[in-house]
């Protein structure tokens, strides 16, 4: 298992359990998680997954691939050079068991 | 979510729809079938017609329930089996076939200078036929196939072939009436994009470029699958562009505030897309097969039902949309249907907003001084499956 924490603006904090090898694209949509909405399903096509990953966990997440890379210049939300992520690119694995992301204001 | 059938409501049979009214105007039809249920059973179409949003989203992220590999399906006839009727891992690993031609940036560094150029061809026509000239026909139908051709490789046809093979087999893809004529027109197409396909792939392995053709012509991919998936492309990937652009047009010489905002603030242009895609969903209906008993949005469906997706529709669903039935670039953004979702995300969408947002929209409104609908000739619209504008006349202030 792994623990997920979503930051949103309002100041609320949605916290999951979920299985390892899931991204945190899918943990947000099967959980109700406000604010990530998945239009593609996954394929790095949409931009509508972006998060903002919290500082102490930027060491621990695979690199960029160029489909993202290309995909967070698309984000409708700024993107931020250090911190811009897409959800379903973030597997939850035994190298990343903990993450704490702030959810953007709008995906669209 | 859905889960094997309990308790779930029975499906209500709507026998009032006809296919004639859909074509005219689905979205009052859309409107009474929605208040009653998410799901009705459509004789007319021979189909269940899902038209909430929640089950239309339900529907296109669970394959595994509602699939895309439709039973006896018009599109496989008319086009071969193409990726849009296939479910994963079948469908991805066409979808990856596709490589980054589409994406971001491909546009970027390839298309936008391509599109660019186009879009300054077809508003010289445009402007040539002068006031009262048709602006789907004259510049958004031969803007979006000439983008179109260059994009997928086709350098041995015209945009005009590319019109003609798109019609004529999405028309076979909704011969519900099994016309034989209709079929005649498609199969002479499909042939005829076999040819097509045959004659340049050889050339572009020799001399690679940066289209889709190019790319499938180093890849070791069947031929049948080349052929189904090119002429999917051909024919989503003219409609959406030119139905969006029109429809865009013409609700914002409808709406003269929300113009005087755009043409103020260019930067709108990407919001009037959006909203112009949700409000008329260039497609507006693609089908599902349920695979076994289940329950969607507690309606009951048997295993082996033939789904109408409606997403026409579920973009005009009140629970998700305020006033959903008017155009309002100012309302709230909310994640909109047009594109699909889920694996069969439309992978042409940001081709589409580079051509149509980004490029034809503000050069059509910069080239042509107070352009507005004629008052002599009436714009019309049509269709549910494919829905878009068949005339929009319009006139200009010359110089």
């Amino acid at each position: 298992m792994a623990k997920l924490s979503f930051h949103h603006n309002d100041g609320n904090v949605d916290v999951l359990d979920v299985d390892t090898g899931a991204s945190v694209m899918r943990a947000a949509v099967t959980n109700g998680v406000p604010g990530i909405v998945g239009e593609c399903g996954g394929n790095a096509m949409c931009a509508t997954c972006h998060v903002y990953v919290r500082e102490p966990y930027l060491a621990s997440l695979p690199e960029i691939s160029d489909d993202e890379e290309e995909m967070l210049d698309c984000t409708a939300a700024p993107r931020d050079e250090a911190r811009s992520r897409l959800g379903c690119q973030l597997v939850l694995d035994n190298g990343l068991a903990e993450l704490e992301v702030d959810v953007p204001d709008n995906q669209v | 979510m859905t889960q094997e059938a309990t308790d779930a409501r029975a499906v209500p049979t709507a026998d009032w729809v006809s296919i004639a009214d859909l074509h005219r105007d689905p979205f009052p039809i859309y409107r009474t079938l929605r208040e009653e249920a998410p799901v009705h059973w459509v004789p007319a179409i021979n189909r269940y017609l899902v038209t909430s949003y929640e089950a239309c989203h339900i529907v296109e992220n669970d394959q595994e329930v509602f699939s895309a590999n439709e039973t006896d399906s018009l599109m496989k006839r008319a086009m071969g089996h193409s990726m849009l009727r296939k479910d994963d891992p079948e469908h991805q690993a066409d979808r990856k076939s596709y490589g980054s031609v589409l994406r971001p940036k491909a546009i970027k560094q390839t298309w936008d200078a391509i599109f660019r150029n186009n879009s300054d061809k077809f508003l010289a026509r445009l402007k040539a036929e002068g006031p009262g000239a048709d602006l789907i026909w004259e510049y958004a139908a031969p803007y979006a196939a000439e983008n179109l051709r260059q994009i997928m490789g086709f350098h041995n046809a015209s945009q005009e072939d590319m019109q003609r093979w798109s019609q004529t087999m999405i028309d076979g893809t909704g011969n519900y009436a099994d016309d034989p004529e209709v079929w005649a027109k498609s199969e002479k197409s499909s042939a005829e994009v076999d040819a097509a396909i045959d004659e340049i792939l050889p050339r572009l392995r020799k001399n690679p470029d940066s289209s889709l053709l190019a790319g499938l012509a180093s890849m070791p991919i069947p031929l049948d699958a080349i052929r189904a998936n090119m002429k999917m492309t051909i024919g989503g990937g003219l409609n959406e562009p030119r139905d969006v652009l029109g429809v865009a047009v013409w609700a914002l010489l409808s709406n003269r505030g929300q113009l005087d905002q755009v043409t103020a603030e260019p930067a709108l242009f990407p919001t009037v897309f959006e909203e112009s895609v949700r409000w008329i969903a260039p497609i507006g209906m693609y089908p599902r097969e349920t695979t076994r008993n289940t329950e969607l949005e507690g309606m009951q469906l048997p295993a082996g039902a033939r789904l109408g997706v409606a997403v026409g529709a579920g973009n005009r669903d009140p629970k998700v949309f305020d006033d959903p039935e008017v155009f309002d670039i100012n309302r709230p953004k909310k994640p909109h249907l047009a594109f699909g979702g889920g694996n069969h995300f439309c992978a042409g969408a940001w081709v589409a907003r580079a051509s149509v947002a980004a490029i034809a929209l503000p050069q059509l409104f910069n080239a042509l001084p107070n352009l507005r609908l004629d008052p002599d000739q009436p714009a019309t619209e049509a269709g549910w499956v494919f829905r878009g504008m068949t005339s929009l006349p319009v006139v200009w202030d010359q110089p």
